[in-house]
């Protein structure tokens, strides 16, 4: 039959697709047969402008590379400063950093569950996820001033000490969340209209995830205990009992079940940061912005985000300014190599719902 | 095992450049030629299976590139980061992209942002710089100020567009003057009242 080819682009304008990207697929019918990534609609040229800017001035910057959760970008950046120009932080500090990080990928989660409800036209639940994200966001905007872009994990310790009774309203939070995410599971992890569509759909296998370097709830989802937070402990993690989720199916049903136990888990630490917040200053002594060098010297440190572990090369090279930064977050090699593989054979249908359960961020390609 | 390691690549490698970053990153620098061997190495006998970066750093002062291969142990408890040096202004080194298929999307970012040849990748085509044909915007030579005067225009605006600047200098011309007259003004008076009061007292 001629012309059973269709070639059609899903985003950068569609509201199923994450963020500002596109991806190009050729279709027989309702199936795909070859997609291809397409990003270039926002690049911001982060990494550029960091090589010219002071220490400090940089600092106002990374918090944008990931729009939906920008605080481990903060925590990457402040931790490979102090590690370049040889700070400690003090220990009130590391816990208030350890409280930020986890309502920050407890309100990613929520936004990550209004985007997979919503590809599948479970809207009611995306609405609710975004009212109960909201619900942090008023903490983080009573603690940081912001309600997203926070610029609060300061090198060197955390911009300010927490307000008082912070911790009191961090504790209500975490008992209605912890009412609040049994009617998720409800209307959505257990509805079987999520089920029918998610089992069984965007297989990946063992193997194949860790030799093509997968990170965050695709490995977990296949099984394995991955986890920065566990293996290779930062801040205060080592101090703090906690599970590492996992799931075998390796689908997008396995990923979503991953992503809710982490919702428990993130209340489970957040409940012991309360309890064990310790007293004392929030910042070190730092050297005058304009005066701070790094030496000439590099390093690699990451942390486990929301979607995966998150990591940021930095060198120095004994000037003020910062010789060169580069991210290296999730979305680079899921969004080319892991999603062109995935959805060749999957249905039309189905882009948006594989897609989410990735972790895809493109404004953290194109930084 | 970690001090076997380090023998092992100190007298295979001829290198003195292993370093311990912290108990959970160690540091080598390699010649390139020697790249692919290292990483054999330590993938077959070591256990570091995973490519997790490529990065590049740009030391123009010195000629080179630093390329840094960041590989993670499959426990992932440990990461090495393999540097090598590669001349900036014929930058070329062998692809890894058909060991690891992550390499293929790392080194086209890489490509595209400082120019660099990855010999035997087949998808080293433009990312997300659509018909780009200057210097690569990450090398250091590339003058992001310069770039936008020479490329760029700048959009006129309304016809009511008001210069900023010539508007910010009138309105603080026009400030200081007030200021000035309002000051005579008070010494006016007060020069009109010093005069009142020696009327009034006959002088």
């Amino acid at each position: 039959m001629e012309n059973k080819h269709i070639t059609i682009f899903h985003g950068p304008q569609h509201p199923g697709i994450t963020g500002n990207m596109s991806v190009e697929l050729d279709l027989i019918g309702e199936t795909i047969q070859k997609a291809t990534t397409h990003v270039g609609y926002l690049h911001r040229g982060f990494e550029k402008l960091i090589e010219r800017r002071t220490v400090i001035q940089a600092f106002t910057i990374v918090c944008r590379i990931c729009v939906p959760e920008p605080d481990p970008n903060e925590a990457n950046f402040a931790m490979a400063v102090e590690e370049l120009a040889g700070l400690e932080v003090t220990p009130r500090a590391q816990y208030i950093r350890v409280m930020v990080l986890e309502l920050s990928r407890l309100a990613a989660q929520f936004l990550w569950m209004a985007g997979q409800s919503g590809s599948i036209g479970l809207y009611a639940v995306g609405q609710w996820a975004i009212a109960d994200r909201d619900l942090i966001l008023d903490l983080f905007e009573e603690l940081t001033g912001a309600r997203v872009y926070h610029m609060y994990i300061y090198p060197g310790g955390v911009r300010r000490d927490l307000p008082e009774g912070f911790l009191e309203r961090v504790s209500t939070l975490l008992t209605y969340m912890k009412k609040r995410l049994k009617v998720y599971d409800d209307i959505f992890i257990n509805n079987a209209s999520f089920k029918s569509r998610a089992i069984g759909v965007g297989v990946i296998s063992k193997e194949e995830a860790v030799a093509n370097g997968y990170v965050g709830q695709v490995l977990r989802g296949c099984g394995i205990e991955a986890d920065v937070r566990k293996d290779a402990p930062y801040l205060v993690y080592n101090e703090l009992e906690f599970e590492v989720p996992t799931q075998t199916a390796g689908d997008v049903y396995a990923r979503a079940l991953v992503r809710r136990d982490e919702m428990d888990q993130s209340i489970h630490i957040l409940e012991q940061v309360v309890a064990k917040m310790p007293e004392g200053e929030v910042m070190i002594k730092m050297p005058t912005h304009r005066k701070f060098k790094l030496p000439k010297d590099d390093t690699w440190v990451k942390v486990e985000s929301a979607r995966g572990e998150f990591a940021y090369y930095m060198a120095g090279d004994g000037s003020e300014k910062i010789r060169r930064m580069q991210v290296r977050g999730p979305s680079l090699v899921h969004a080319f190599t892991l999603l062109e593989d995935l959805l060749v054979g999957a249905e039309l249908s189905d882009v948006a719902l594989i897609m989410n359960s990735l972790g895809i961020c493109p404004p953290e390609i194109e930084r | 095992m970690e001090t076997m390691m380090f023998k092992q690549i100190k007298s295979h490698f001829a290198t003195d450049d292993v370093e311990v970053k912290r108990n959970d990153l160690y540091k080598v620098g390699v010649r390139h030629e020697r790249l692919f061997e290292l990483i054999h190495m330590l993938r077959d006998e070591y256990d570091y299976k995973t490519l997790n970066a490529i990065t590049c750093t740009d030391w123009i002062e010195e000629g080179h590139f630093a390329l840094t291969y960041m590989l993670t142990t499959e426990d992932r408890k440990h990461t090495f980061m393999i540097q090598t040096m590669i001349n900036r202004e014929d930058a070329h080194i062998k692809s890894f992209s058909h060991e690891f298929k992550q390499a293929e999307i790392m080194e086209r970012d890489l490509h595209e942002m400082y120019g660099i040849d990855f010999q035997g990748n087949k998808n080293l085509k433009e990312l997300s710089l659509e018909n780009w044909v200057h210097t690569p915007p990450l090398r250091r030579e590339f003058d992001t100020l310069e770039f936008v005067n020479n490329n760029l225009t700048f959009r006129e605006g309304r016809d009511d567009n008001i210069d900023t600047k010539v508007e910010s200098k009138r309105l603080r011309a026009l400030k200081k003057a007030e200021k000035e007259a309002a000051k005579k003004a008070k010494e006016a008076a007060a020069a009109e009242t010093v005069k009142d009061e020696e009327v009034k007292d006959g002088k």
